[in-house]
């Protein structure tokens, strides 16, 4: 039975902390207490953070305590990283402290064995009782970039994650920085949260923090089980009537499964049921790790579609058909455009006026070409026959195209309908800085046709579950 | 009686399992379209029913301690005539007798023969993780051989109850095909919502199955029902 706290899931002291306590392991290295105190200072974070460690008196030029009864300040966060035997009385102190959130980074407890379980059952029941929660154990913890708030435990090779819309979950942390390029992105994060063990904080508190945060527009989260069934459901429901909610959930099989159990310590889950969960909430289900990261970006910062129309610009035939064909799995049809956007297409170069619009014959031909371009690109954006589009560029041999692609796109920022960009080309290098550029400017780019048409996809089939036939 | 009488009275012999005929009482009460359903005491019984209900009838027997009725020869279908129906009624005696002498019995159940229609089962178990769930498949070797089913989490509304009878494989041919009749899908989507209904008032009972329900042009008749009960000590 999931233990609830009196205070429902108000998460603000562990996402929006004025001051931080890390507790364990200072030396330095790739992992630790001295990790989160330097990722903190890196990204900017603005609360007082207080080291504590009995073996210490100075790390990074900060004061270190020799327990948390000797900080002299209120705390709202704490993160402990010692051995799992020593965080149930940290825990204790933290609570007559008056700490309302904690991270247990530490491992060793219901993933590992009995005594595990048995100190995890501790934790819980003491967090219960002193109105604690409690993110982990066994977590690489979570971030705020917003707030400089990343208190990562492993070095990540990067300071500053850009700030945006998306919220990522998971039982693994394999979704934290140190394991996901987040500098290197165009597009920005809300929230990061690893779960770990889940033993207090799980998915529904989460959603329900999440459905309430101003930053966080959609939220993707991977899970291996669910805590609570019933809650769950009602949950997701209601969240899912007001922001996206993608899920990857693994052990679909009966292997996985089985293993999953046994690595959290929790309920196996029937898929079928668990399918028949997300169906009735509306939830929308993810197939592989990169949708975690890839498909979240359509609901980030393009519009939702007002129907299942589908504009297709390309340069060649052939992506045109696959995008039909995989339009069709989600509902998608590739209408004819309006009479009169085909007679204005076909007035510009005979033939353009087709349900692809293929940009491949004109463009060979046509000498300066890019002023073409854009009239092409936004008379098919305001068609009335079209609620999404997909659009494929060209880099060309040397990115000569890159600026004025990057002028048209800001010309359609605003506009009222989604745009999935898919960016292919010769060389690599002009492909990915394209793609950054692009994203940063608020248009998400997939990495292949197939997952800009799923995108545009599950963004129509949102659009009908929010617009509530019910 | 009301609908929670006849489970507490249960409760109160200290069953959990309801026959065929209570399990049919039960549902229609609860307003799920099930083929009318007598009890008769003795072969006297068994034929007038039979014959005010109209042949060919099914009979099967009424014994809280055979869930499987037909695996004990408790089940005679397609009887024709006062003479097949007496003969009937003494073989479903002497044969579950013979197999179960310490078996309680009510008598036998007497009810017309269902016209044929495109056979659908709709049942329903408990998640551990989410509670009551309701199941919809196709009749026979869909469900049994091809596990073509379809799962929702109890309470459904209208829109789950469709898109559960549009997920399974099989749903063309509750759309009609090679000239056999379509499903009166609305009747369908009916029987789920107030399954769902009877489930969410009624947490007492652990499962219960409709199988066959027999779905025509218009409208759909449950033929056959089981409802057991929870244990006592696990509510």
């Amino acid at each position: 039975m999931a233990l609830r706290n009196p205070k429902g899931s108000d998460l603000t002291p562990l996402f929006d902390p004025r001051s931080i306590a890390v507790i364990g392991l200072l030396k330095e290295g790739f992992f630790g207490g001295y990790v989160v105190i330097k990722s903190l200072l890196n990204a900017g974070f603005k609360g007082e953070i207080f080291p504590v460690n009995p073996s210490y008196n100075e790390v990074l030029g900060l004061t270190v305590y020799p327990s948390i009864k000797d900080v002299p300040r209120k705390i709202d966060l704490v993160l402990i990283i010692t051995g799992a035997r020593s965080v149930p009385g940290i825990l204790r102190e933290c609570v007559e402290k008056g700490v309302r959130a904690c991270i247990v980074v530490s491992d060793g407890f219901a993933e590992r064995d009995e005594e595990g379980r048995r100190l995890q059952d501790e934790i819980v029941e003491i967090a219960r009782r002193g109105n604690l929660r409690i993110v982990g154990p066994n977590t690489a913890g979570i971030a705020n970039p917003a707030k400089g708030l990343i208190p990562n435990p492993y070095e990540m090779g990067y300071e500053k994650i850009k700030h945006g819309a998306i919220a990522v979950c998971a039982q693994t942390g394999m979704i934290n920085p140190q394991a996901f390029p987040y500098g290197d992105l165009g597009y920005g994060v809300s929230k990061i949260c690893d779960f770990g063990n889940k033993s207090d904080v799980d998915e529904c508190d989460l959603m329900e923090y999440l459905e309430s945060d101003p930053s966080t527009k959609v939220m993707t989260l991977y899970l291996e089980s669910i805590k609570d069934g019933q809650r769950f459901l009602k949950v997701s429901k209601r969240v899912v009537s007001r922001k996206p909610v993608l899920i990857l959930k693994s052990g679909r099989t009966e292997q996985g499964a089985h293993v999953s159990a046994s690595h959290t310590g929790s309920l196996a889950l029937d898929e079928q049921i668990f399918d028949a969960a997300c169906k009735q909430s509306g939830i929308l289900r993810l197939e592989t790790f990169r949708e975690l990261f890839e498909l979240p970006k359509i609901f980030a910062s393009q519009p939702l579609p007002k129907g299942n129309r589908l504009g297709i610009i390309t340069f060649t035939g052939g992506v045109g058909v696959l995008a039909i064909d995989e339009g069709a799995k989600y509902g998608l049809s590739v209408p004819l455009l309006s009479s009169g956007t085909r007679k204005k297409l076909e007035a510009i170069f005979p033939g353009l006026g087709k349900r692809i619009v293929d940009m491949g014959p004109p463009m060979a031909l046509i000498n300066n070409y890019m002023p073409v371009y854009s009239e092409i690109l936004k008379m098919v954006t305001l068609d009335p026959c079209i609620d999404s589009i997909f659009n494929v560029i060209w880099t060309g041999p040397s990115g000569e195209f890159m600026e004025k692609y990057l002028t048209i796109y800001r010309e359609l920022q605003g506009s009222k309908k989604p745009i999935a960009s898919w960016i292919y080309g010769p060389r690599l290098p002009f492909v990915r800085e394209m793609t950054y550029r692009l994203e940063e400017l608020g248009f998400p780019v997939f990495p292949d046709i197939e997952m800009a048409i799923k995108a545009l996809g599950m963004a129509s089939q949102y659009a009908k579950t929010k617009g509530g036939d019910q | 009686m009301s609908k929670t009488g006849t489970i507490a009275q249960l409760r109160k012999e200290g069953r959990r399992i309801l026959t065929e005929f209570e399990s049919k009482k039960f549902l229609k009460q609860a307003g799920i379209p099930v083929i009318e359903t007598r009890l008769a005491k003795n072969q006297k019984e068994a034929v007038e029913l039979s014959r005010k209900m109209g042949f060919p009838v099914a009979l099967k027997i009424a014994s809280p301690d055979m869930i499987h009725k037909s695996d004990s020869g408790g089940v005679k279908l397609s009887l024709k005539n006062a003479s097949e129906v007496r003969t009937a009624f003494k073989e479903i005696l002497d044969g579950t007798q013979k197999k179960n002498p310490s078996a309680s019995i009510q008598g036998v159940s007497v009810q017309k023969m269902a016209r044929p229609g495109t056979e659908v089962i709709v049942g329903t178990s408990k998640d551990p993780q989410f509670g009551p769930v309701i199941m919809f498949g196709l009749g026979g070797i869909f469900v049994e051989v091809l596990k073509d089913v379809s799962f929702r989490i109890i309470p459904l509304n209208r829109r789950d109850a469709k898109e559960m009878i549009e997920d399974i494989k099989g749903y063309p041919a509750l759309q009609g095909y090679r000239g056999k009749e379509p499903a009166d899908i609305p009747a369908l989507m009916e029987i789920i919502l107030k399954i769902s209904k009877v489930m969410e008032e009624n947490p007492e009972i652990k499962e219960l199955e409709l199988n066959p329900i027999m779905a025509y042009k218009k409208g759909a008749l449950a033929v056959d029902a089981r409802i057991i009960l929870e244990d006592e000590t696990s509510l």
